[in-house]
């Protein structure tokens, strides 16, 4: 029998992320989006209440967190502000390369340092001139001796002027397309490595993203992940882990939106009555609260089934598609049942769909989600 | 430094209170329970002077019902406490102050810890009975609304301060000491994510309360939420005297608080 029930763990975990969430990010929401600051002072108390390296091994110095358990975390984070929660776990989709690929002596070097302090890793795949099609990536890796020499720029990497760690995709022969993807880890302090200016965004302006410049960047062989070629499916198996967190992302967005609305549909009166007695707003919110409650049950099963051992390809990218799209839809009928006053930046519901918007887009844009999707249902059916 | 801190399980400040159908208790049914206020103080207090003096170990101890008082022990086990001992009883039972600090000191008699922590007061019920209740339980000198409270390593002395109506109290006391706690010099921390991942799997001791401890003198007889407050009233008026006079004649007519 399926038990949608939470353990006590799990229960106290969610409790621990809502009440950081609540009393240390939603505070400063507003704020940070205006400013697009990144909240510095906010990430260092997570980190050292163990929020960051979820998905790190506890032998590593991370959380040691199961899937299950980092969405349930990811929601309540995101509900407050998903700016913060994408720079908060950022870090989590750039170790993850070196916790599926890296061999017990790599995870030794790179992970346990790394997680021993406060500080940032970026995951770097896409470039300018590819996202999606990530077969197609320039950045080159030239062989000599025992180093490779990188050269090239990699785009919309989140937290990259933050970062003391890069894990980045290059090809060491680009004809090769996807079998000549490599995996590399980099740090900051390799000679040739300059992140760019931070990118202005819409939405997610408490996080950074920017550019990263790789020019004649020395990397000794000890330093790649893996075998030469094998970085492509090292990015998807990465992906497959970190996808179904975007769904919770999303969900604790469309939450925050779908609580928004209702409250204010209470108090907020039109024609002699509050606006929740009117048809319109409570088939709008019921809609709402479909979309918000089938997001979070996807993103539980594809987590319950990434745990279970299961790849978990098609629910993940069932979880993530459908939560953003979800995200997006409910933000908008916040904004829609505050009316003018949800238009204004004066009021939480704005925010919301700007930061929702990206939820379709990274990790994996959605059209890529159907793709996959459609991919791995007509699978069954050849 | 043997430290003891008392903790008991509330239910969350947001929950939506009912009264259960016997009317005599909050009906438990869908309620989140969680750490009263002043006992994460307590605990917080306990930690810090634990910090403060080297050696010292801190012991929770809570009355009541599974799975509530189970919970805020781990819940304090994950804020840095080192064992945590449940005594186990129902709901009305550990309810009554006095009643539960009776069972709570006859877990914690032998031997005498050198300081008995408990929060000022519930989070619910707000007694402040609990602490003066385990002081007499055990024959201990025992003061509530304590702030402040430091180890005197050189005397050997607590130095601690007591809110009055009338100002701060300064007082100095040898252990062992029953205090129940106003406030600590820190806000109460939060527990970190490996400490609540270790404190599932810590072993809590548990221990069934004595049947015949007896019950405190007074018990309730019925329980019942406030009645919901009446809607304000809006004067419209057009001018500030005109206000003023409407005002006066509504507190006079209709509030009758003016002659």
């Amino acid at each position: 029998m399926p038990d949608f029930s939470l353990t006590p763990e799990q229960e106290s975990l969610r409790d621990l992320a809502r009440k950081f969430a609540r009393t240390e990010m939603a505070p400063h929401a507003a704020e940070c989006d205006r400013a697009a600051r990144f909240p510095d002072e906010i990430y260092r108390k997570a980190y050292d209440l163990g929020l960051m390296n979820l998905n790190v091994p506890a032998e590593y110095g991370g959380s040691g967190l199961a899937l299950f358990e980092q969405c349930l975390i990811v929601e309540e984070l995101a509900y407050a502000c998903g700016g913060m929660t994408t720079s908060v776990i950022a870090n989590c989709l750039a170790l993850e390369p070196i916790i599926l690929g890296g061999s017990p002596e790599q995870k030794e070097r790179f992970l346990k340092p790394f997680c021993a302090q406060y500080q940032f890793a970026s995951f770097c795949l896409t470039e300018p001139s590819g996202g999606s099609d990530a077969g197609a990536l320039r950045t080159l890796a030239r062989r000599e001796g025992d180093q490779y020499v990188l050269n090239g720029e990699k785009c919309f990497i989140t937290n990259a002027p933050h970062a003391s760690l890069y894990t980045v995709f290059a090809t060491v022969d680009p004809s090769l397309r996807h079998r000549g993807i490599t995996a590399f880890v980099v740090p900051r302090s390799t000679p040739g490595v300059t992140p760019g200016k931070d990118e202005e965004k819409m939405g997610h302006r408490a996080s950074s993203t920017s550019t990263v410049r790789f020019e004649d960047v020395r990397v000794p062989v000890r330093d790649r992940l893996g075998a030469d070629g094998e970085g492509f499916a090292l990015a998807m198996r990465t992906l497959d882990q970190t996808r179904t967190p975007i769904g919770a992302l999303a969900t604790g967005i469309a939450q925050a939106a779908l609580d928004h609305a209702a409250a204010y549909s209470l108090k907020r009166h039109s024609f002699g009555k509050p606006i929740s007695e009117h048809q319109a707003i409570q088939i709008r919110l019921a809609n709402m609260v479909q979309a918000v409650h089938a997001a979070r049950l996807l993103t539980w099963h594809a987590a319950w089934a990434i745990d279970r051992g299961q790849r978990g390809t098609l629910e993940s990218s069932i979880a993530k598609c459908f939560a953003s799209d979800s995200a997006l839809q409910v933000a908008d009928e916040a904004i829609q049942t505050f009316g003018g006053y949800g238009y204004m930046k004066e009021y939480p519901v704005e925010k919301l769909l700007r930061d929702a918007k990206l939820t379709q887009i990274y990790e994996g844009a959605n059209e890529i989600q159907r793709s996959v999707m459609a991919r791995e249902l007509l699978r069954a059916y050849a | 430094m043997e430290i003891v801190v008392c903790v008991r399980p509330v239910p969350e400040a947001e929950t939506r209170l009912r009264v259960a159908p016997n009317g005599q208790t909050l009906d438990a049914d869908g309620v989140k329970f969680v750490l009263a206020g002043y006992d994460e103080s307590a605990v917080e207090q306990a930690l810090l002077l634990k910090e403060a003096v080297a050696g010292s170990t801190v012991h929770v101890v809570a009355c009541g019902p599974a799975p509530r008082t189970e919970e805020v022990l781990r819940a304090s086990l994950a804020l840095g406490c080192d064992r945590a001992t449940w005594v186990e009883a129902p709901a009305e039972f550990a309810a009554d102050s006095i009643r539960a600090a009776g069972a709570i000191a006859a877990v914690v008699r032998s031997p005498l810890p050198d300081l008995l922590l408990c929060g000022k007061q519930g989070g619910d019920d707000e007694s402040g009975l609990f602490s003066g209740a385990l002081g007499e339980h055990l024959g201990l000198p025992d003061l509530n609304y304590v702030t402040d409270l430091r180890w005197d390593a050189g005397t050997s002395r607590f130095r601690f301060q007591r809110a009055t109506e009338a100002g701060a109290e300064r007082w100095e006391a040898p252990a062992p000491l029953v205090v129940g706690l106003q406030q600590a010099w820190n806000d109460p921390r939060t527990a970190k994510l490996p400490n609540i991942l270790k404190s599932r799997k810590a072993t809590v001791a548990k221990v069934h309360a004595d049947p015949s401890v007896p019950p405190g003198a007074g018990q309730p007889e019925k329980f019942e939420l406030p009645a919901p407050r009446t809607g304000a009233k809006l004067i419209e008026y057009k001018t500030p005297e005109e206000a003023a006079q409407k005002l006066v004649r509504i507190l006079r007519e209709e509030a009758k608080v003016l002659p």
